[in-house]
């Protein structure tokens, strides 16, 4: 194959322009750094006519919005699933892993559901309070400066609660709640169990005049063409463009880390997707914020007679302690729902509502807790499959005759609509060197690159979660008068436990410390290994309790930022 | 009907897959080789030629097209906003014949929607001499009046009872998720606006309301514009 090799030097190579790569490209950028922003997928601007799918009807798609292109239905906003064409991977025998990528601009801050959530001070101490191998080497008031930052920068509502474990921030106003939020709100107070207003990263408010303010649509996940909820690519990427500093690779798979004899990094090799010809590329400073098990993969494959186990795996643990988060859920149908008057309750994209962890001092069978996620398109935009296979399945539990057709079906479908709750649990995993991804010697993707195999198991504590959470859904339908749909799963059904990976939190394969033999990089993300090497996507992370991860993928990242800029200052890079 | 009553069990089906296209689809034999496109909304190339090739291919034969615009009709009758023509129902029936052939949905089209209009005609055949379409309105619900439920079906009717629950889903999607369907559903979203909590009636009529200290912290809808500013601490001044 024949490699095309440019001149240029950079200050700073960014592998991946999600989280990580956009926050990293802006705070760079801003003093002033020559930076090359990779990227694989293409060029995607959520206000751009020929991409947008914001605010298109259900029937301007000729399926209705099912899902065969898209696994999340035909307009959701991620280029690619837990499937990318060409781009394979494999779990190992008797495991199950799912790994989702979303190859274009801004990766999977475009989907997202803006959860923006801060890991607590328990969350650093892991080993301290959950009795997990390691703490994080840094504290929540390390990185509270960047999370405080970061909610002023990007934006994100919420409300002071004082919580112990789930820390306040500058919050923008909350919305109302919708009126099944109500329910839930009612039916979990009986239970003495907390809920408050969600966090969620949309501008309920102006923060500047570069971004719109939400517009209540409810659907943040198709990616917002106000830029009124935060993507990497609206907010971040599209805006560090103009200032002239970044040269941007689309369509551009990167290959390897390249290293000279000295065992320092010199720069990336890349595949352009659109030749399939090589390019390799210079910098003083390489950061692979690519996302979790992406940059892993990266690391892996970039061998070299210095580096034999892949770059910065000297302590042969990249792609170890891989974790996802916990979940399990339960449909209910509340029939005080049924026969509602309707009106437009889209809202943000993303429940108003939610209750955090809160049973901290009570002993259980299992030792980290999980937060409660609601359904929130209870009236939201019809879509292919509305009403279920059956539309009034639900007159059995009434005694009524289930099925027919005319008038009649078509007055269930609209008795039914929006009389459903559904709860999901989010739960923090254990970080455990059993649960990894490694290089498929045997395997390679369509560019030529070897792929990644995982191997994941819950733990028994992590059933044990699931089984909580399952017995929490029976107790909420109780006092909501509703009744769980389907059998509430067992342990013959592992208590509807999420398949690894399908959460689409992936964290822990790069892990932070400060021992090189038991981590990968230190405190500021730097490989062991090798100085002018950063990771800055999830990787890094020790543990992440409850919390999703996006906040502090980037707190992180900007912190890391800041050191690089020091460095360079002192010439330490 | 009072909010309030008891209950037992159900499964939701959903249905998702994706794979690359196998199996026998005519291209159209027509003089405008390209079908223009009316659906417009963000497609990447790969998507807008997949769909493209389906647009411009013929699954169902006329005949088969009038059966399921029959069935579909009955299904859900015209009413004030408008009929099954209005809502593209068979129209989406067509293309998701084509979209859904692939091993990964089993061929569909084929083995499902095809097969089910087999089984329903045959079932007409035998019982009126006739196919579907030639049947009165009357004769057709005397069937559906049987097959369309779930309780008392004989063995030899199950399998046509479960075509016709295929094809009561796809219409009644259809519908619902058609400009006309939505505003018989009463759908009211997808536009700009401001969403300032659940309407004073309907709380009223749900026996719930909100908690005062909640909904002080809510946003102040008439200061959306103000740009956001801090103290020290966090609280919001503007």
């Amino acid at each position: 194959m024949e490699i095309k090799k440019s001149k240029e030097k950079y200050d700073v190579i960014i592998v991946g322009s999600g989280a990580a790569g956009g926050i990293t490209t802006k705070i760079l950028t801003d003093a002033g750094l020559k930076v090359a922003l990779i990227e694989a997928g293409p060029y995607f601007d959520p206000a751009d006519p020929e991409q947008q799918t914001q605010f298109k009807p259900t029937w301007a798609s000729p399926r209705r919005g099912s899902s065969v292109t898209r696994r999340f239905g035909d307009f959701h906003m991620s280029y690619g699933d837990w499937k990318v064409d060409g781009e394979p991977y494999s779990s190992k025998e008797d495991t199950d892993f799912m790994w989702w990528r979303s190859r274009m601009l801004g990766g999977r801050t475009n989907h997202w559901g803006r959860i923006a959530s801060r890991l607590g001070p328990k969350d650093f101490k892991c080993k301290d309070f959950y009795d997990l191998d390691e703490n994080w080497p840094i504290t929540y008031e390390d990185i509270k400066p960047y999370y405080d930052k970061l909610d002023k920068l990007i934006g994100v509502f919420g409300t002071k609660e004082n919580l112990p474990n789930d820390p306040d921030g500058f919050f923008l106003p909350p919305p109302k709640p919708r009126l099944h939020e109500l329910y839930y709100i009612k039916g979990a107070k009986k239970s003495g169990i907390n809920v408050i207003p969600s966090r969620l990263s949309v501008l309920t408010k102006r923060i500047n005049n570069q971004r719109g303010i939400c517009m209540f649509c409810g659907q943040c996940e198709r990616s917002c063409s106000v830029y009124a909820c935060f993507s990497s690519s609206s907010s971040l990427v599209i805006p560090s463009l103009k200032g002239g500093l970044v040269d941007l690779y689309t369509d551009s798979m990167v290959r390897k880390v390249n290293t000279d004899n000295n065992g320092i990094a010199t720069g990336v090799s890349f595949i352009n997707k659109k030749n399939g010809k090589e390019y390799s590329i210079k910098s003083k400073v390489i950061v692979l914020g690519a996302s979790s098990c992406s940059s892993a993969r990266i690391l892996l494959n970039s061998k070299s007679n210095e580096h034999p186990n892949g770059l910065g795996n000297s302590s042969g643990l990249i792609g170890k302690y891989l974790q996802d988060t916990v979940g399990t859920s339960k449909q209910i149908f509340v029939p005080e729902l049924m026969n509602r008057k309707t009106y437009n309750e889209d809202g943000v994209g993303g429940a108003h509502v939610y209750t955090p962890w809160w049973l901290h001092d009570k002993k259980l069978d299992f030792p980290i807790g999980y937060h409660i996620e609601t359904s929130y398109r209870n009236l939201g935009m019809p879509q292919f499959g509305i009403g279920g296979y059956i539309p009034n399945d639900f007159n059995k539990f009434f005694g009524l005759r289930v099925g027919g057709y005319g008038e009649q079906i078509r007055k269930d479908v609209k008795k039914y609509w929006g009389s459903t709750i559904a709860l999901e649990s989010r739960g923090g995993a254990i970080p455990d060197i059993n649960n990894y991804c490694e290089i498929d010697e045997n395997k390679k993707d369509k560019y030529g690159i070897p792929v990644l195999k995982f191997n994941y198991k819950w733990a028994d504590t992590e059933y044990n979660q699931a089984k909580h959470a399952q017995d929490i859904y029976e107790e909420l339908a109780h006092n909501m008068n509703g009744i769980m749909i389907g059998d509430k799963p067992g342990k013959d059904q592992n208590y509807g436990i999420s398949t690894p990976g399908s959460i689409i939190h992936e964290v822990g394969t790069t892990r932070m410390g400060n021992n090189p033999n038991t981590s990968v990089v230190n405190k500021y993300e730097r490989l062991h290994d090798v100085d002018n090497v950063y990771v800055v996507d999830a990787g890094p992370f020790v543990f992440k309790g409850d919390k999703n991860p996006t906040w502090t993928i980037m707190a992180l990242a900007w912190r890391t930022s800041d050191h690089i800029i020091s460095e360079l200052k002192k010439q330490n890079l | 009907m009072k909010r309030r009553d008891s209950i037992k069990t159900i499964i939701l089906s959903s249905i998702g897959a994706s794979l690359t296209l196998e199996g026998c689809i005519s291209p159209l034999n027509e003089n405008v080789s390209e079908k223009i496109w009316e659906y417009r909304y963000g497609r990447t190339p790969y998507e807008k030629e997949r769909d493209k090739k389906f647009l411009n291919a013929q699954f169902f034969n006329k005949s088969e097209l009038r059966t399921i615009e029959r069935i579909a009709n009955i299904i859900i009758p015209p009413n004030e906003f408008g009929n099954i023509n209005d809502a593209g129902v068979v129209e989406m029936i067509e293309f998701i014949a084509k979209d859904w052939s692939t091993p990964a949905h089993n061929n569909y089209g084929e083995n499902v929607l095809r097969k089910g209009l087999i089984v329903l005609d045959n079932l007409f055949e035998n019982k009126f001499n006739n196919k579907l379409t030639d049947c009165s309105d009357d004769q057709i619900k005397s069937i559906f009046d049987i097959i369309s439920y779930n309780d008392g079906i004989e063995e030899n009717l199950k399998e046509a009872a479960s075509f016709f629950a295929t094809y009561r889903y796809m219409v009644v999607t259809g519908w619902f998720t058609s400009e006309v369907g939505m505003r018989d559903l009463g759908y009211k979203g997808n536009i700009p606006n401001v969403w300032d909590g659940v309407p004073e009636d309907v709380l009223k009529d749900h026996d719930v309301s909100y908690d005062e200290e909640w909904i002080a912290k809510c946003i102040d809808q008439s200061k959306r514009n103000e740009t956001a500013v801090w103290d020290e601490e966090g609280n919001l001044l503007t």
